[in-house]
């Protein structure tokens, strides 16, 4: 049905998107050119790739969540897992290297606001994976080998937490936090990153609705942060550490391209508060949010800047791309098709 | 650069899905939009109905109406005043152009807050006015202005819910935290739903012009702030002991109840199968869940709702054919405005 107008619109969206801006509806594309890529070295790539992606994330969380709450991996019962309503998951997936969970322990909880958040948590993240495993089918990736104990004391020394070495986010409520801290934020910023992708729309209905709940994650955890300690005196401080090495490994992971508005440099932030002026009166705010500071939009991260966090720099060396990326809580890699993102 | 817009507009509108009966290719965001009404598959009947048709422009202002409603409310509960006139004026090619006012009712800063408490609403209120303008800014001149926005109807909509009756005090979310933790509730989990309804509206152009990965980054800040308004909730009635001590968790759901039965089209009761909506809970042991979280209880999938099931909800009607009410005196400004099955 392309007439000649519609033509010369394909055309210009193709050559250029920037000399779209100005028009009656501004562009957004040519501010994110450069930015969203899934991955720089990926020539193809299908629905199944970007939700096996997504699917080696949700692993790596149900299992640090499982563990905190009930001192069991995914794929093992406890009474107290059962008790909690938390599904048992069978690991049907089997393409790629099936691998081993190592570290983590049941964290000796103390307060009902921690304990009940942990395994609400565990219980969503869990059928985070089971949804997935579902949609996936025979596609799904194998759970690849995950470590959830040295792998925080790495990170917590890359990101200057006081005594890092000896950093486990199993030893009490507030430590527990600081670990799910780690993970929530990339999860929104990696759902977010991967929608504009997804060509299924019930696939993009289903990652619309995931990305809203690793948000909901996100600002539980957040708030109960900001709770905790509502000076940035301890954990709280911690947020902005963590969130300076995600930001600084995101920003690797692009390789120089230019940022785009939802992956400012940087394109993460703590819990510490900033200056905002509302009516005539300069005044301050926190955050609770994680997003860009002038449009308050999450940000978006591309499957490279993604890996190169969650292994803490393996994704990247120098300018050049690592495939697969190897390290920290993936030891072995992420597991992914053939054209997949790893 | 007049050609240009020509050019782009006439792509949209020949872009556009088509909404309603008798639109076989557009069956399924037909579907999405208008519920289970209008197939047209039994009536024979050939006669070509004009049929309701929208844009990439039309989903985004949709978003911008309700931006409109949240920045006012929280504005006005962080810092007394509302939106600025810059703000809320008309863009020049919209078919819109009267711009509303806002009826306060209680509207003022929330007294008695901690100075963490006033940083809390200071942050809502900035990222909400920030979403009016970034919507504003990306639809340029066919932004359509604020619509007449009444925030006087939290007293109504309490009664409604059961929070209150007629002839006592009506409820009012600016009056405390907790009572504006009511006002904020009544809000995020709706404005999560409507964005996760609305993101696959967008058509393959609009995907290509950066408008889906902008609504999926607003939603995942409006789950941000639902996610705050009830961790709060919840952390209080944890801190409080039961409900009794602190009934504004119950008073919460009665919200979701009410906003489940306003969902027109599946107003099935909150936390069971089909609902949109997920209670909150109590937990008194430490082997017990939280629902923070609103999400489908079989895979933890985050909700969505249809532009008309939001229109319900923000007129606080669930009757068919209304196209003004509740939060909207006047009606949104939106091709959306008028509530169908």
């Amino acid at each position: 049905m392309a007439n000649q107008e519609t033509q010369m619109l394909d055309d210009m969206i193709s050559k250029g998107r920037r000399k779209m801006l100005g028009a009656g509806l501004t562009s957004l594309a040519g501010m994110l050119a450069g930015a969203l890529a899934p991955s720089a070295q990926a020539a193809a790539f299908t629905d199944a790739d970007i939700l096996n992606f997504a699917l080696n994330l949700e692993y790596l969380e149900a299992n640090f969540y499982y563990l905190a709450a009930f001192g069991t991996t995914i794929d093992v019962a406890t009474a107290a897992s059962t008790a909690a309503g938390a599904p048992l998951i069978k690991l049907t997936g089997t393409v790629g290297t099936a691998g081993t969970v190592s570290g983590g322990s049941q964290v000796p909880f103390s307060t009902i606001e921690v304990s009940s958040y942990a395994i609400e948590t565990a219980i969503e993240e869990g059928k985070h994976v089971q949804t997935l495993l579902t949609a996936l089918g025979s596609s799904a990736v194998a759970q690849p080998a995950i470590n959830l104990g040295t792998s925080f004391q790495t990170l917590a020394t890359a990101a200057n937490i006081p005594n890092g070495s000896a950093f486990s986010p199993y030893a009490s409520d507030e430590n527990f936090l600081v670990g799910a801290y780690v993970f929530e934020d990339v999860g929104v910023t990696a759902y977010h990153g991967a929608a504009q992708y997804l060509t299924v729309k019930a696939n993009l209905q289903t990652a619309a609705g995931i990305l809203a709940v690793e948000g909901y994650h996100a600002g539980l955890i957040r708030t109960t942060i900001n709770y905790l300690d509502p000076t940035g005196a301890t954990i709280a401080g911690y947020t902005n550490l963590i969130s300076t090495l995600r930001a600084t490994l995101s920003q690797a992971g692009l390789l120089g391209a230019a940022p785009g508005p939802y992956d400012a440099n940087p394109d993460d932030y703590g819990l510490a508060t900033f200056s905002v002026t509302l009516g005539a009166n300069a005044t301050t705010a926190t955050r609770i949010t994680d997003a860009d500071p002038v449009n308050e939009i999450a940000f978006a991260r591309n499957t490279t800047q993604v890996l190169n966090i969650v292994t803490g720099g393996g994704a990247v060396n120098g300018t050049a791309v690592v495939k697969p990326a190897v390290g920290v809580f993936f030891p072995a890699g992420m597991n992914a098709g053939p054209n997949g993102f790893n | 650069m007049d050609k240009l817009k020509k050019l782009i507009d006439g792509a949209f509108s020949r872009r556009k899905f088509v909404v309603g009966a008798g639109a076989a290719a557009g069956a399924t965001a037909a579907l999405t939009l208008t519920g289970c009404g209008g197939g047209s598959s039994s009536s024979p009947t050939p006669t070509p109905t004009p049929t309701p048709q929208f844009t990439d422009a039309d989903v985004l202002n949709f978003a911008l109406n309700l931006e409109y409603l949240e920045a006012q409310f929280y504005l006005y509960a962080a810092t007394g005043t509302g939106l600025a006139p810059a703000d809320i004026s008309a863009g020049s090619s919209s078919s819109f152009q009267t711009v509303g006012t806002v009826t306060g009712g209680d509207a003022a800063a929330v007294p008695g807050l901690t100075p963490q408490q006033q940083e809390i609403l200071n942050e809502i209120a900035y990222e909400e006015r920030a979403h009016v303008r970034f919507l504003r800014s990306a639809l340029g001149s066919a932004a359509v202005p604020m619509p007449d926005i009444d925030l006087s109807f939290f007293g109504p909509l309490a009664t409604a819910a059961g929070i209150t009756t007629a002839t006592a005090p009506a409820f009012n979310p600016f009056a405390s935290f907790d009572d504006f933790l009511i006002g904020g509730f009544i809000f995020e989990d709706v404005g999560v739903t409507a964005y996760s309804g609305a993101a696959p509206l967008i058509s393959a152009a609009g995907v290509s012009l950066g408008y889906l990965t902008a609504a999926a980054g607003i939603l995942a800040v409006e789950a941000y702030h639902a996610a705050y308004i009830r961790t709060s909730i919840t952390g209080r009635a944890i801190a409080a002991g039961s409900a009794t001590a602190y009934p504004y968790i119950t008073i919460a759901n009665q919200v979701e109840d009410l906003r489940a039965a306003l969902t027109v089209g599946n107003s099935a009761p909150p936390s069971t199968a089909g609902s949109v909506e997920t209670l909150l809970t109590l937990p008194t042991n430490l082997t017990t869940p939280s629902s923070i979280v609103a999400a489908d209880p079989s895979t933890a999938v985050g909700f969505a709702r249809t532009v008309n099931q939001v229109h319900h909800i923000v007129y606080g009607s669930a009757t068919v054919g209304v196209s003004k009410g509740g939060f909207f005196p006047n009606g949104t400004n939106s091709i959306f405005a008028t509530t169908t099955a």
